[in-house]
């Protein structure tokens, strides 16, 4: 049974530019005929939301007009367009955020993460669903279990980013793993790669206090960088703690000292993923990973990733539950995104309930 | 046959001279080759001039060479594929068979493999040399010992070919058209490559590689910026190519690699430069596009060899200069100045 659509405003959280993001109502829109609408339940904040907030742009996605933000979400469905088949009023939905345009090359081999079309929440031009109401293509929504909470459905979104990093770098039974950044991106690069059957898992970050939480999550060993050290030092030291070099790095930074960590440290013939963004260019070791055969790959968004990412969830293989550390509800949203922009508070993820 | 073993040895930065050495007795797994034709490598002058590449250090003299092709003179005592008589590709690089890399096939990748000329292992730019015999490929009647020798560059096209996922219909842009750029043009072409287009900073350069097969080249302008340069090559072809494979080294050349590869290809790293290059690594990540280096190669001398025997891959082409061994000190000079339009210098011994 549909809920009763209890607040008839659509409060929106607007990014208008640079450093200025409001609560604004906004009309409720008509799904078409292959969408649904759906009334918001839980958004997560993400490191790029912040950027966009704090720079007003992301390398060559630039905020030049009003921008809902939001992209780590769930709802439940109200309407459904009429072409719609596998949703009914009433289901509760995790959003995968990007469309593509199912038409371009990329798209059809299997890469829609890849579409230069793709319609992405909170990327601008297009608009996120940090509000009460939203509409999205249905294939793009996937129903949760029973027992799969909203805010575990609104998780799948930073799941679904480490699932694309591990099935990049093939993560697979017995491989040793070397995790750099320990933020929430780091943390589910940990719990995908522990799921997938990584035997060793080392992480390193700056802060001793993220290195904690993820000693608590389950990693082996982990390892406390400091500026001004060699990083040849860090990548000799890894070895040692996993008993020899990884087969894999997961690089989560971005910084380029990390990269060039993870690419030192990674065993000959193994692989780099390149999740963390960074600087457009970076100064790294090149020459060591193309002479030892150390593949460099990079991760761009997901595709193809909910539907597992969901089932990890469902099955108790994953418990994305811990990473929540502050909750708050829309209104308070400026708030949310401070705590966000600082950290405070050994703050991981922050979910706003837009109830 | 000669019973003097006059061998090419480098002994420090710029001091290579030609001396007797004995002549070596082959190991129960091995054979002795009475060498025919060594082809001259941009490593070889590289140690001649700058006495090191990387870690790799020449602290004692050392025979330079890997480029090799000659007859098999004498037989180890467990040898059964090769005999007296055998004319034979070397290739260079005997792994220790017993570790990890071994094992799982990436013999490439071993960590204490013997690799002739490269400190502090001696090559066979000499009369007299011996070998593992199971590195040794015999060659068929119809395929001359100067292209034994190529088998090793060619090589390092098909483990860069390989390793690019080069298959049928591939779009490829090698940049660099020396040797290296050369010989996996041939390869490419070979795996069924639809389409080739090379970049080089040499018009002679580029006007062999058309003459050699490639359908597209693009000379690259002082001044001109990767983007454009990307631009130029995106126009031309219709499209982004699926693949790279770069093979000068220059920073400039691998990040003209990086940005002109279609979203979700891959770049392939075959040309070697400084340690630490500045790249548009965001670029290359949040694109997919995989970056994959090749170091020498595993499993590939079979390969090479069955495309010279075919017929389909003129490698003979690539032979521009020819010394006797004697003059191996003009030889190496032809090839570190690239006089003459040099491009592979071959030495027969």
């Amino acid at each position: 049974m549909a809920p009763s659509l209890v607040n008839e405003d659509n409060l929106s959280a607007v990014l208008h530019k640079k450093g200025d993001l409001r609560l604004e109502n906004r009309p409720i829109p008509e799904p078409r005929d292959d969408e649904v609408l759906i009334r918001m339940a839980v958004v997560g904040i993400c490191g790029s939301d912040v950027s966009f907030w704090t720079k007003g742009n992301i390398g060559d996605f630039v905020v030049k007009a009003p921008m809902v933000l939001g992209h780590e979400s769930s709802g439940t469905v109200v309407k459904v367009g009429q072409k719609v088949k596998h949703l009914q009023p009433g289901d509760r939905v995790a959003i995968e955020p990007g469309v593509p345009c199912r038409y371009c090359e990329h798209c059809k081999s299997g890469r829609y993460n890849l579409c230069p079309d793709v319609d992405f929440c909170a990327t601008p031009p297009s608009h996120g669903n940090l509000c009460r109401y939203y509409t999205h293509a249905a294939d793009f929504c996937f129903k949760l279990p029973d027992h799969v909470s909203l805010e575990e459905g609104a998780l799948c979104e930073p799941l679904s980013v480490a699932l694309q990093a591990c099935r990049r770098a093939q993560v697979s039974l017995g491989h040793t793993v070397l995790v750099c950044g320990a933020g929430p991106i780091g943390l589910v690069n940990l719990m995908v790669a522990r799921a997938m059957g990584a035997s060793k898992i080392l992480l390193t970050d700056i802060s001793a206090s993220r290195l904690e939480v993820a000693k608590e999550l389950g990693a082996d060993q982990v390892l406390l960088v400091e500026p001004g050290v060699e990083m040849s030092q860090y990548a000799t030291e890894v070895a040692t703690l996993l008993g020899g070099a990884p087969d894999i790095s997961i690089e989560c930074s971005g910084a380029e000292s990390s990269i060039k960590l993870a690419i030192l440290a990674t065993v000959s013939g193994g692989t780099v993923v390149l999740v963390g963004l960074g600087p457009a260019e970076v100064k790294v070791p090149i020459v060591n990973a193309a002479t030892r055969e150390v593949d460099i790959r990079g991760v761009w968004r997901y595709a193809n990733c909910y539907p597992t990412a969901l089932a990890m969830i469902a099955s108790g293989s994953v418990d994305v539950s811990k990473l929540v550390t502050h909750r708050y509800a829309l209104q308070d949203a400026l708030l949310a995104y401070e705590r966000a922009r600082t950290g405070a508070g050994g703050a991981i993820k922050i979910l706003i309930s837009c109830d | 046959m000669p019973d003097d073993n006059l061998s090419a040895i480098l002994y420090k930065t710029g001091d290579l001279r030609l001396e007797n050495r004995p002549i070596p007795e082959p190991q129960d797994d091995q054979v002795q080759i009475r060498m025919a034709a060594v082809g001259i490598c941009g490593s070889d002058v590289h140690y001649l001039v700058k006495g090191s590449i990387g870690d790799f250090v020449v602290k004692a003299p050392m025979i330079l060479g890997h480029e090799a092709a000659g007859v098999v003179s004498k037989v180890g005592k467990n040898v059964t594929n090769l005999k007296v008589g055998d004319r034979v590709a070397i290739e260079p690089g005997v792994p220790c068979r017993y570790c990890d890399f071994c094992k799982t096939g990436r013999y490439n990748l071993c960590k204490t493999i013997f690799f002739c000329a490269t400190p502090p292992d001696d090559g066979n730019l000499s009369r007299y040399y011996c070998h593992a015999a199971d590195f040794c490929f015999k060659l068929p009647d119809h395929v001359s010992l100067e292209e034994g020798a190529l088998l090793e560059p060619l090589s390092v096209g098909v483990q860069a070919c390989r390793r690019a996922g080069v298959t049928l219909g591939s779009t490829v842009l090698i940049c660099g058209a020396g040797p290296i750029g050369l010989v996996n043009l041939f390869v490419a072409k070979s795996m069924g490559a639809a389409v080739v287009i090379m970049t080089d900073i040499a018009e002679n350069r580029l006007t062999k590689a058309k003459e050699l097969g490639a359908n597209f080249t693009v000379q690259i302008q002082p001044g001109q910026t990767a983007e454009d340069t990307a631009k130029v090559i995106e126009e031309t072809l219709g499209q982004s190519p699926d693949i790279t494979i770069e093979c000068s080294g220059a920073e400039s050349s691998i990040k003209l690699a990086i940005l002109a590869t279609r979203s979700g290809g891959v770049v392939t790293l075959v040309g070697l430069g400084p340690p630490e290059v500045k790249v548009p690594i965001v670029n290359a990540a949040t694109r997919e596009v995989d970056i994959r280096g090749v170091f020498r190669y595993a499993n590939c001398y079979d390969a090479a060899l069955a495309l010279v025997a075919s017929g389909k891959a003129d490698v003979k082409k690539l032979i521009t200069h020819n010394y006797k061994l004697e003059e191996t000190l003009e030889a190496f000079e032809t090839s570190r100045t690239g006089a003459g339009g040099a491009i592979k210098v071959m030495i027969h011994c």
